[in-house]
């Protein structure tokens, strides 16, 4: 029983050897995805291009459109000549915001009157324009203060206005919101779900199309047999490929690590055994290579960015998404990996993690199993 | 010269026909998926897991904590001790613990200054900030009611302060839904992925069963075989896209289609002719289906992930600015936005159209020449 593993075991090993352009993909691909999408992922909402549209022209509004500009949240792209052009600025999608400073703005502000100023906020991607519009409040609430403390200081009142409560802010675990310390660590869990589903996705099927496939149904060996000794090598690839990522995030990107390396690697193993297990478990329900590819390009690349709690937290997704993301192998491991990499955590806290990962594997290959029958048409 | 060509056109589309398990696959890529991630993926804030930890337990902090409500908060816990706050922290089962000091009644009492704090989890940044500003928010305008009952300011008093009085408009999508972002970013990502995967598919196999060498020596010329190959991908996403924007985008999630469709169309077609050429490069290069699904990996992640739609050039790096223009789904994503969002003419998106044509010629002159070299040696 165990000689016939080997033998299965074997030959996979020997097939993906004897492919050598396969095998340095099979290293390089992680590599290059890791460089081009850990440098390229940034979700800093930093240095939004600003429009402004100032009809006041005067040293008020100056002084308030500095105010913007000396943030380093948004960063001076112009002014505009006439309502055309602002129109076209947020168009064109080169201008995030406009801001239209009103002809009366630093009249009205000097008479101890409220000035209306309008922002138009490109709407194109959601997420974005929700922390852009918490920037600007909090920008103007600034303003506000200053201005409301000079006016009453000018009145002889007491120049200190107070404002009852206001909210301090601390951040734990990633304290200058260093956008990489979040997305390298994501990014380790995305390609490891995608990547080793896409190496596996082939095993089966491709036996199938080729008719090598009937071999192994006339031969002794067991089904759990096949599928184990196919899923083995690819394993041990998609390991190898993990450490290499491991160490690009910590010495390339130098994202935070603070907790146990033994642990991490225990959980990916874990989990690559998961995502490996999909890609046979699709290899063998598939008919031919095409419709593999499809349905492991199409189910796992997607899904697992958008659902697995990379983006958005999944308690803010609606019934659908949080379905989804159940049977997603990544959602089970995010949190562990950004918990190890920037919380520091022992292994009690990922018990609950490792034995849904661990059960999750078991689920796949039994699936795989029952769907691998030895038999003809 | 147009028979031949049918007729291979002919050959190609029974091929895909006959495949039902394929055609499965792509409808549903292009029908539930897209539901799937406009529905459940959600980018707004909702039912962030908060704990509270109100130390003043006066009556001012009873109120403030009425206002920390669904949807935007979900509060699981008032905790009496501070090192709750590092359990449910750490655990990751609260992502904000919202702590009200002692003297928090007083000080409101006293005119004084109150501060609560927000400690937020810094392994989903994103989030975090968008839920600290909505506390920001609920703060200030509980302020505004102390002010009012304590008799400091009225309404009408706001009018005779120098202040900024915001407008805010998000353009495009006022309410800022993310099943509008989402939907249609996911109907052009299935045009990229769909139109490279399957054109590569379908001559990597020819490849595989050495189908091609018949082909080749057959009167039919180079550029037909690959342009036989490329016109079905065309019909089929585009019959599958109209059904995506007319059965799930319209009807389910009321996206605004303010553009022309038959502008959106034709560059469309384009468009898929671009990616397939792109895909019959990929073919030309690789050895077989595993190998060309590796490069086809190393191309679609950066290309779906750093298309702009989640990174805006403006958050990239410069080289990768730069880099993200050989990209031709760049491209795409700005001129789908713009034509089917913005509602914006070709005098926008003429840039964008230049360079997916542009790109789409040099790749299937590429794949001619690469191709034409291999089999002449």
């Amino acid at each position: 029983m165990h000689s016939r593993i080997y033998a299965i075991i074997r030959k996979e090993t020997r097939e993906i050897i004897r492919d050598p352009v396969y095998l340095g993909l099979a290293f390089a691909v992680p590599v290059l995805l890791m460089l081009l999408l850990g440098y390229g992922l940034s979700m800093d909402v930093k240095n939004i291009p600003v429009l402004f549209y100032d009809l006041d022209c005067s040293a008020g509004s100056r002084e308030y459109m500095h105010s913007f500009t000396n943030s380093e949240y948004f960063r001076f792209a112009g002014l505009a000549g006439d309502y055309k052009e602002v129109e076209h600025a947020i168009r064109s999608g080169n201008i995030r915001v406009v801001i239209v400073i009103p002809p009366d703005f630093s009249r009205r502000l000097n008479k101890g009157r409220p000035a209306q100023v309008q922002f138009l906020l490109d709407g194109s991607f959601p997420m974005r324009a929700e922390i852009v519009k918490g920037y600007v409040s909090a920008i103007n609430t600034q303003f506000n203060m200053r201005m409301v403390s000079q006016y009453l200081s000018l009145k002889g009142q007491s120049g200190n206005v107070v404002f009852p409560v206001s909210v301090e802010g601390r951040t734990w675990y990633n304290p200058s919101l260093e956008s990489k310390n979040f997305i390298i660590p994501g990014l380790l869990v995305i390609t490891l779900m995608f990547y080793p589903a896409l190496l596996a996705a082939l095993v089966v099927v491709r036996e199938k199309e080729s008719g090598t496939i009937f071999n192994l149904y006339c031969s002794p060996v067991s089904t759990p047999a096949i599928v184990f000794g196919k899923a083995v090598p690819y394993i041990c690839l998609a390991f190898i490929d993990y450490l290499v990522i491991f160490f690009m995030s910590v010495f390339l990107f130098h994202v935070r690590f603070t907790g146990s390396f033994l642990l991490l690697s225990a959980g990916a193993l874990l989990y690559i055994a998961c995502t490996i297990g999909l890609g046979i478990l699709i290899s063998v329900i598939s008919r031919t290579q095409i419709a593999a590819m499809l349905i492991t390009f199409l189910g796992t690349m997607i899904p697992s960015f958008l659902f697995s709690g990379f983006m958005a937290s999944i308690t803010s997704q609606e019934i659908t998404g949080q379905i989804i993301s159940r049977f997603i192998p990544a959602t089970y491991f995010m949190g562990m990996v950004r918990g190890i990499y920037l919380k520091g955590l022992g292994f009690n806290y990922y018990l609950w993690d490792l034995a849904t990962l661990g059960l999750y594997a078991s689920i796949i290959y039994s699936i795989a199993i029952l769907s691998f029958r030895k038999r003809i048409g | 010269m147009m028979r031949r060509l049918l007729s291979l056109v002919q050959k190609e589309f029974a091929q895909i026909l006959r495949d039902k398990a394929l055609l499965f696959i792509l409808a549903w890529a292009f029908t539930g998926a897209i539901y799937t991630a406009g529905h459940g993926m959600s980018m707004e804030v909702k039912r962030f897991p908060t704990i509270i930890f109100d130390m003043s337990k006066g009556t001012a902090s009873r109120e403030l904590i009425s206002r920390v409500q669904m949807p935007y908060f979900k509060v699981l816990s008032y905790i009496q001790r501070e090192e709750e706050i590092t359990e449910w922290l750490d655990s990751g089962r609260a992502s904000m613990a919202i702590v009200i000091p002692p003297d928090f009644q007083r000080r409101i009492n006293g005119r004084e200054d109150a501060k609560i704090q927000v400690i937020t989890d810094g392994t989903i940044s994103m989030s975090a900030t968008i839920a600290t500003a909505y506390l920001a928010q609920i703060a200030s305008s509980y302020s505004m009611e102390i002010m009012e009952k304590q008799g400091r300011f009225t309404r009408a008093a706001f009018e005779n302060l120098p202040i900024i009085d915001e407008r805010l408009r998000v353009e495009f999508n006022p309410n800022n839904l993310s099943s509008w972002f989402t939907s249609l970013l996911e109907l052009l990502n299935m045009f990229t992925m769909v139109s490279l995967l399957l054109t590569a598919a379908a001559l990597v196999r020819e490849k595989e069963y050495g189908t091609l060498e018949q082909l080749l020596v057959s009167p039919a010329r180079l550029g037909e075989i690959f342009i036989s190959k490329i016109i079905p991908t065309i019909v089929i996403v585009l019959c599958l896209s109209i059904l995506s924007i007319f059965l799930v985008l319209k009807p389910i999630f009321n996206v605004p289609i303010r553009g022309s469709l038959l502008l959106f169309y034709s560059i469309a077609a384009i468009y898929v002719f671009t990616m397939s050429s792109l895909g019959i490069a990929i073919a030309t290069v690789a050895r077989n289906l595993s190998q060309a699904m590796m490069i086809m990996l190393l191309i679609l992640a950066p290309m779906l992930f750093l298309s702009g739609a989640w990174t805006p050039p403006e958050a990239m790096a410069p080289w990768m600015q730069w880099a993200s223009h050989i990209s031709p789904m760049r491209y795409f994503i700005d001129f789908g936005y713009s034509v089917l969002f913005k509602g914006n003419g070709i005098a926008y998106v003429w840039k964008d159209v230049a360079g997916i044509i542009i790109m789409g010629i040099l790749l299937f002159s590429f794949s001619i020449w690469w191709f034409g070299k291999k089999t002449a040696s």
